[in-house]
């Protein structure tokens, strides 16, 4: 019943999409070129393998780079902004704010600041990490139970243990969440990035290839750069939940304790 | 346990919060060692307004609160507060939770071991020592919360409903645990509590606040002789004096 459930469901679903798109272009005659077939997607992306495997680890270590100096610099800023009222009144609405901006304003900016290379790239992931990363960091940092917060000045607890001791591990589950929103936002931010900087001085990665399979009709290889692309997200996000598994399956109640 | 010269004294104090109403104001109390007081009153009255006032969470708008001779702010080391919710840390084992305020003050590791140890065996739950605060039924929380409280060997302990959240067999059995406790350790409580039965039972003396009302409304002296246990429960002395302690709460209510 669960392998069925956790397997058997989703595989049915995939194979019905897959078969309805072979029917709808077997049915219709639809041009080939533009509905590629999912054989034909494959076999592009067989035929493109070391150009689409150069292409998803240059993304991959843009987007790598970026996501984990916002990890580490993001996990700072939030704390500086637990420990002090005005910093936090400073800049935590900002933050706020400047977690709307959308990746086709920020990327032609950081391509305009850091040019055509992998920098740029890196730094629209970094930007596209970081925010959602410290608006949920200090949200967890500063709603820390007051009466946690009492225990602790009972105790006598310096500024630093409280911080340390109470409100980084109570934050822990926020700042997690934080890290899987951007874990998803820094890939789709580094190909964004591509797709303005270009080539980026290198063999391009996977946003360059798909302006270059656009510009050339290549539909089926388009596609093929698309699901290596949503492979790279997931890689990312495998990653981050693998992490908030090992941190907080013994303790937080998000994770389900299985008793039965 | 060596007697302590140690009592709390409240003189003439008052707090709102900001611009707001009064919501303690002109409650003067003398409190002398080894007294168990409850604090029993209609909801809002300022109980745990009282509790957090002694513990120094949060300073009196007037008056002055002594505790051993010195201001309350010196005192609170000497202090332990326990609340309504066990408030353990989640992410800590029993074990480590208890020794969180050994850890704060920065004793090493063995002596930490020690008491944690010591701690763990007079609220006997040794047999979960590694378990998580969430693999534990409520009694069994609040027990660690008491443990913890205990770890520093608090001369004055400051309870905000501790059991209320708790069924009546539970919390029965926890209130016979605590004065057994006491017995051992000679701690001053305060306890705030809606339960009269419960206050009754454990205290030395009960205190009624109650809303818009200046000072302490009534002070009663509960004669019951310690150690008491299940059957104090059933003796009539004790039921006069839930009936007694009742009906001044309804009075303080409809006031
Ligand atoms: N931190 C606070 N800020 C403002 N008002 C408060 C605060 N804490 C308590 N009060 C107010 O003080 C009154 C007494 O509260 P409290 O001491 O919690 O009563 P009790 O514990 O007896 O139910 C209530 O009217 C409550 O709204
Ligand atoms: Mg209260």
């Amino acid at each position: 019943m669960s392998f069925y459930r956790k397997i058997g469901l989703p595989l049915i679903t995939g194979l019905f999409l897959i078969g309805a798109w072979y029917g709808f272009v077997l049915w219709t005659n639809a041009p080939s070129w533009k509905f590629p077939l999912l054989h034909e997607v494959l076999m592009a992306g067989y035929r493109e393998r070391t150009v689409l495997f150069e292409g998803a680890l240059e993304t991959l270590s843009g987007a790598f780079f970026g996501f984990s100096s916002a990890v580490g610099l993001g996990f700072c800023f939030s704390v500086m902004m637990a420990a002090s009222v005005s910093f936090r009144r400073a800049f935590y609405p900002y933050v706020l704010a400047l977690q709307m901006i959308p990746v086709i304003v920020l990327a032609p900016v950081c391509v305009l600041y850091f040019g055509t290379s992998v920098l740029s790239v890196t730094a629209i992931a970094f930007l596209i990490s970081f925010f959602p990363i410290v608006a949920n960091t200090t949200q967890g940092l500063i709603s820390t139970d007051q009466n946690l917060v009492d225990l602790f000045k009972m105790c006598n607890a310096s500024r630093i243990q409280e911080v340390a001791l109470l409100r980084v591990p109570y934050a822990l589950p926020h700042f997690l969440t934080g890290m899987r929103i951007s874990a998803t936002l820094a890939p789709i931010g580094a190909i964004a990035g591509e797709f303005y900087a270009g080539s980026a001085g290198g063999a391009g990665g996977l946003g360059f290839l798909a302006i270059v399979y656009n510009a050339r009709s290549q539909v089926a290889e388009l596609y093929a750069t698309g699901f290596i692309a949503c492979f790279c997200g997931f890689i990312f996000v495998s990653v981050v939940l693998v992490l908030n598994w090992w941190l907080l399956h013994k303790w937080h109640d998000s994770i389900e304790r299985k008793d039965l | 346990m060596e007697r302590r010269s140690s009592f709390v004294s409240l003189k003439n104090i008052g707090k709102r919060y900001g611009q707001g109403p009064w919501v303690l104001d002109d409650l003067s109390c003398e409190i002398d060692q080894g007294e168990f007081v409850s604090l029993i009153g209609p909801s809002g009255c300022g109980k745990s307004t009282l509790l957090k006032l002694i513990a120094s969470l949060s300073p009196p708008s007037k008056g002055e609160i002594e505790i051993e001779g010195s201001p309350s702010e010196m005192a609170r080391e000497h202090m332990a507060f326990i609340f309504q919710e066990a408030t353990l840390l989640p992410w800590l084992n029993v074990w480590r939770n208890i020794e969180v305020p050994l850890r704060l003050k920065g004793l090493p590791q063995e002596e930490r071991n020690q008491v944690s140890q010591k701690l763990l065996k007079l609220i006997r739950l040794e047999h979960v020592r590694e378990h998580y605060p969430r693999q534990l039924s409520g009694g069994m929380k609040m027990r660690v919360s008491l443990a913890r409280a205990l770890a520093l060997s608090p001369h004055i302990l400051l309870m905000d409903e501790p059991f209320g959240a708790l069924d009546e067999m539970t919390r029965n059995h926890l209130n016979e645990e605590l004065l057994a406790l006491r017995e051992v350790e000679g701690w001053t409580a305060f306890f705030v509590t809606h339960s009269v039965a419960e206050a009754v039972f454990l205290s030395s003396r009960v205190l009624i606040l109650g809303v818009g009302v200046a000072g302490v409304h009534e002070d009663i002296a509960i004669n019951l002789p310690y150690p008491r246990s299940a059957e104090t429960r059933e003796s009539e002395q004790y039921q006069l004096l839930v009936r007694e302690v009742s009906r001044k709460l309804r009075a303080v209510e409809s006031l």
